[in-house]
């Protein structure tokens, strides 16, 4: 049954999941080329002195990719179950309510992070022959809180698409647009690094948000 | 699961915010029968439905499928409860072959893969259009065939006719009627088109607003309930009276319709000061049944 859930969520996703793959590796293998070539004109050393006095880590320009898409992933997987109120056939199902829910929210949790991992791969890489181990570290370490904000935001879009009333849908916007700034308080790099644990179970447990939606459409919720 | 009442609903009540659906409504529906809910738009037919599929909690009341209360059901009894959402909805982006892959594992040892596939083939769609590309008839077939295929016990259909041609229709009707009694299936069923039901359904429950006015056979209705026609005089108004339905005067004629015998008919003219021997009753379809109980408007 669970093949069957992943079946489902595959055939609405395939083409975006591939173009996040594209957009995530071809954003962040651009940051790569640009610093190589910077480096080919100016010297490592430069880069390397940019990085250490001014605390630049190459990639800030990458900070709210995560979360954009994130939140599309969620519109382009739940959408066409909201779509004419198609979630009824799932939940209608012979299958716990709650382990189908679960099934399709742990789909996109791990397509992104399977994503988000080729990218912090692809960084690691691309960064590991020409800077230092530890500036390497410091550059992933700062762009984890980013990664973690797109799975946040992927669960808490699929809790406001998931809402059968408007109203509650624009409350529900507005603790999102507070839960997801929390991971952009700080341009400090690795500022989150004692947070991160915290923050991390913090956004997976946004999950049970939409479990209370779910709840909701089957108490036929309507505006 | 094998008592001889499949559906029973008792002392329903439902309001969205201040406007109330109905209140107190009671109806159970036998094993092996189809039953047709009739009604005018916003009676609440698609909100009993949706009670029924377990997808929205009454204010008040109960309702049971094969003894359990549709809003604790274990998920292993939506197996034996096909549901038709209103519109033929299905997954869109999937096309015909994944549908059938997709829902097969679901239902083990009681698919009927071939059943589907029988009525794809009519379609003369090819097995990987998708659903979003069909036309709303071919839908309203992968829905029918999902369903078939699926086997269940009972067979929950919210307005199967809607957006569908008559020869879709009929198709949809044909296949359904034959699947039914074949299989002693239970069906509960609701459509705006009326024609359809009077081929397909038992048994039929006419909903006025907030109230059940009708639950009978379909043999049973058609034979009671006549419409009756004689001449009045003029500035005649007719009395109300809860056995005589709708009546209207137009150009020197009364015309009303009621399920009482033609005797006690006249008796209550007559008492209205009408000469009743005039009075002539008209056997009616299924739908003139429903439009003269109902009222046109």
């Amino acid at each position: 049954m669970l093949k069957s859930i992943a079946l489902k969520e595959w055939l609405k996703t395939r083409w975006f999941l591939l173009l996040i793959n594209v957009i995530m590796l071809g954003s962040s293998g651009f940051l790569m080329l640009r610093m190589h070539r910077a480096m080919d004109i100016k010297g490592a050393d430069h880069i390397w002195q940019v990085m250490l006095l001014r605390d630049a880590i190459i990639v800030d320009s990458l900070a709210t990719l995560p979360m954009l898409l994130g939140v599309v992933l969620a519109l382009v997987q739940l959408m066409p179950e909201m779509h004419r109120k198609c979630l009824k056939l799932t939940l209608h199902l012979p299958c716990s309510r709650l382990k189908t829910t679960s099934a399709m929210l742990f789909y996109g949790v791990i397509t992104l992070t399977i994503s988000f991992a080729l990218c912090l791969g692809l960084m690691h890489v691309a960064l590991r022959p020409v800077i230092a181990p530890e500036m390497v570290r410091h550059v992933l370490l700062t762009t984890l809180p980013w990664f973690v904000a797109g799975l946040t935001a992927y669960l808490l879009a699929a809790w406001i698409c998931i809402e059968p009333t408007w109203k509650r849908r624009v409350l529900n916007l507005a603790l999102t647009a507070m839960l997801l700034r929390v991971f952009f308080l700080s341009d400090t790099p690795e500022s989150y690094n004692g947070f991160l644990p915290a923050l991390t179970a913090m956004g997976l447990l946004t999950c049970s948000l939409v479990w209370l939606s779910v709840l909701r459409f089957i108490d036929g919720h309507q505006d | 699961m094998h008592s001889d009442i499949v559906i029973d609903c008792q002392h329903l009540s439902h309001s969205y915010g201040k406007r109330q659906i109905y209140n107190d409504l009671s109806f159970s529906v036998p094993r092996g029968r189809i039953l047709g809910l009739l009604g005018k738009n916003g009676t609440g037919k698609t909100t009993i439905i949706n009670i029924l599929s377990g997808y929205l909690a009454p204010s008040a009341g109960r309702c049971t499928i094969f003894g359990t209360d549709v809003r604790h059901m274990p998920h292993h009894m939506r197996r034996q409860i096909g549901l038709l959402i209103e519109g033929h909805v299905q997954y869109q982006f999937m096309n015909i072959e994944q549908i059938e892959h997709f829902y097969a594992p679901f239902f083990p040892g009681q698919w009927r893969r071939d059943a589907y596939y029988e009525l794809m083939r009519k379609l003369r769609v090819a097995p990987r259009q998708r659903i979003s590309r069909m036309s709303c008839g071919q839908r309203s077939q992968v829905a029918l065939g999902l369903i078939l295929a699926q086997n269940p016990e009972l067979l929950v259909l919210d307005d199967f006719s809607l957006g569908l041609d008559p020869g879709y229709r009929r198709l949809f009707v044909d296949y359904l009627r034959e699947y039914a009694r074949a299989e002693q299936r239970t069906v509960f069923l609701t459509s705006h088109i009326i024609q359809d039901m009077e081929r397909l359904i038992d048994d039929c429950i006419i909903m006025d607003y907030g109230r059940i006015l009708v639950q009978q056979p379909v043999g049973v209705l058609l034979e009671q309930v006549r419409q009756y026609t004689c001449s009045v005089p003029e500035g005649y108004s007719p009395t109300p009276h809860q056995q005589l339905y709708h009546p209207t005067v137009s150009h020197g004629r009364l015309e009303l319709t009621s399920p009482i015998p033609h005797q006690q008919v006249a008796q209550l003219l007559r008492a209205d000061g009408i000469n009743p021997d005039e009075l002539q009753s008209h056997p009616l379809n299924l739908e003139d049944a429903f439009i003269g109980l109902t009222g046109k408007y």
